[in-house]
């Protein structure tokens, strides 16, 4: 297999609140032998926020980060965050379909030593390993299988729909996180907030809304008994993990659930430890589980 | 000949409970399945219908979960994306149940009252013309049939108080605001901003499951730019946009540190965010003393948001 060569467009959370998954995704790409390297000077997404005050502008700041990626040569930009895929991508299909809007971002790029030409394809951690690495390599790369690990698989909403921009899988039952959890070794279980969404784009002004819809995704995979949810966006892992105790506030049941960020699955299935996936930078502690379960 | 198992949510008025229904797997619609039900082994079995072509809107009911226009939907293609041969049919979400599969759509009629949902012709104008671009505008929004897809995939009304404005009349009051022969410019998007307009998480359902793929989601980015144009910037989700508006000006990225406080103010961060804070400092994923430094080319960045302030657009 030819090796894998991405940009990588971090995202800004991992560069603060989510610096854990930054760690996992380089260590695991590493040891499977996919190739990393950072856009330079990107810049936040937008973050499903700066279109809600100027759309162009919501278009050109990913034009640029696109740019960027062409402009040091490659054809494919990796994300880890189900939000700056969708706006990258977003930002993407409208420059395709739309002359005008790409040559207007374009004169306002090229001034720059920048142009947007379409040749860098925006993709996912998650898509790439089923995709681009292919499960059954990444089974012939486990060395531990998670056996005993139950998980409950949380897709969040921005890494499948609107499915005309993400379209990797059917938004209505998507599969790729069962897909790839059972390559790893672990059991798969079903709970009804697969599907729910996190909340985090509206975490302020509906914070009474996210906090229980977080504490029933985090009950039902506990009563579907799972040991920890898993999450392919650290928006999610935001709202779920650091919000935990303000959702437990809400219930008289212990909604404890610890959440994992994708990569880190991965890397416990690779057989790196807990503590080198910095699991340990967590709110809610998935350590004590993971003692019993990775034995 | 393979059997499908519909499992239907079943409502008389005071008792809930789940039938089984078997049919033989045929070509059909998922409408066809349940008006063959219906016809030959249950007659007691509610649900609304009508027109048979995705035009009245009437028969939208969810299968394992997900909210479906049954006379659209191909009973084949439900199999195939749930890899079964069961299905467990229940009424929309987020509707009063009458019976069995039929919901009442008062909800809906309530808040298109809250948005005006009519045109309010212009008094400045004698005719009904319109452009063909002014058209345009409108034709998509307009195409919506109120089946009630997009309330019950709605993840914030899922947990709502009763007070957000469903998806539907969002795409209601888009249409009419941008509507060139309509004289009320404005009232609709504070009649959204009242019912709050932020507190849409643009899960993108909406635009994700509308039979007629009206991009809602996006209609209501353009409620949020006109409500700010009309000077509405001090909620909290205006604010909250504008603090990222405002971090990637000026370093490119997000300063997380002071998110709540621009987004809630000085008093209410103090007042509520205090054991947030705690945590967050504690499992080391806040440095109260962290600020991003600007990315390498800011000022590239910087010229980006110059250019698109100067660019004439409508909002």
């Amino acid at each position: 297999m030819a090796k894998l060569r991405y940009a990588f467009f971090p995202g800004c959370t991992l560069e603060s609140a989510a610096g854990e998954l930054k760690v996992s995704t380089e260590k695991t790409c590493k040891a499977l032998g996919i190739e990393l390297a950072e856009v330079p000077g990107w810049t936040c997404c937008g973050a499903a926020q700066i279109q809600d005050i100027d759309d162009f502008l919501g278009v050109a700041i990913n034009a640029r980060n696109i740019a960027l990626a062409e402009k040091a040569g490659f054809d494919k930009m990796l994300t880890v965050c189900n939000t700056c895929t969708l706006m990258l991508r977003t930002a993407k299909k409208r420059l395709d379909e739309d002359e005008a809007l790409r040559a207007k971002v374009n004169e306002a790029l090229v001034p720059m030593g920048l142009r947007y030409e379409g040749t860098c394809e925006i993709t996912h951690y998650l898509w790439a390993l089923v995709q681009d690495y292919g499960l059954d390599n990444l089974k012939k790369r486990v060395k531990r299988p998670l056996s005993n690990l139950s998980v409950a698989n949380f897709y969040g909403c921005h890494i499948l729909m609107p499915p005309d921009v993400m379209g990797f899988e059917n938004p209505r039952n998507p599969r790729s996180m069962e897909m790839l959890a059972e390559a790893l070794g672990a059991r798969n279980v079903d709970f009804e907030q697969r599907l729910a969404c996190c909340g985090f784009h509206a975490i302020y002004p509906a914070e009474c809304e996210a906090l229980a819809s977080n504490g029933v995704s985090c009950l039902t995979a506990r009563a579907a008994g799972a040991d920890c949810l898993v999450t392919p966006c650290p928006l999610c892992h935001m709202a779920i993990d650091m919000w935990q105790a303000d959702s437990q506030k809400r219930f008289d049941a212990d909604i404890t659930m610890p959440v994992l960020h994708l990569p880190q699955l991965v890397g416990l299935a690779l057989g790196f430890t807990p503590k080198e996936m910095a699991i340990d930078r967590h709110v809610v502690k998935a350590a004590p589980m993971l003692e019993r379960k990775l034995t | 000949m393979e059997t499908i198992t519909f499992n239907i949510k079943r409502f008389d008025g005071e008792r809930t409970w789940n039938q089984e229904y078997r049919l033989p797997r045929e070509t059909s619609t998922l409408l066809g399945c349940l008006t063959k039900i219906r016809e030959e082994q249950d007659p007691t079995l509610n649900f609304t219908s009508n027109c048979r072509a995705a035009i009245c809107g009437s028969c939208a009911v969810q299968v394992n979960g997900s909210a479906f226009l049954a006379c659209e939907t191909q009973l084949d293609a439900l199999l195939d994306t749930y890899q079964t041969t069961t299905l467990y049919l229940e009424p929309l979400n987020h509707f009063p149940v009458v019976r069995d599969l039929v919901v009442d759509f008062a909800p809906v009629e309530k808040g298109m009252r809250k948005v005006d949902a009519w045109l309010c012709p212009s008094k400045e104008r004698r005719d009904h013309l319109q452009s063909e671009a002014d058209f345009h505008k409108i034709a998509k929004p307009a195409d919506c049939i109120l089946c009630g897809v997009c309330v019950s995939e709605c993840r914030e009304l899922a947990y709502d108080d009763g007070t957000y404005l469903p998806p539907a009349m969002m795409n209601k009051a888009y249409r009419f605001e941008r509507d060139s022969r309509d004289g009320e410019r404005g009232k609709r998007v504070l009649a959204a901003l009242k019912n709050n307009l932020w507190k849409c998480i643009h899960c993108e359902q909406c635009s994700s499951k509308c039979p007629k793929k009206i991009p809602v989601a996006d209609e209501v980015s353009y409620l949020r730019r006109r409500a700010i144009a009309l000077g509405e910037t001090k909620s909290e989700g205006a604010r909250h946009a504008f603090s990222f508006y405002d971090d990637v000006r000026a370093t490119g990225l997000l300063n997380e540190t002071m998110l709540a406080l621009r987004t809630e103010g000085l008093g209410k961060t103090v007042a509520n965010r205090m054991p947030f804070a705690i945590r967050m400092v504690a499992a080391g994923k806040m440095n109260p003393l962290h600020a991003p430094k600007p990315v390498p080319g800011i000022e590239s960045v910087r010229k980006l948001y110059e250019f698109s302030q100067k660019m004439e657009k409508e909002v």
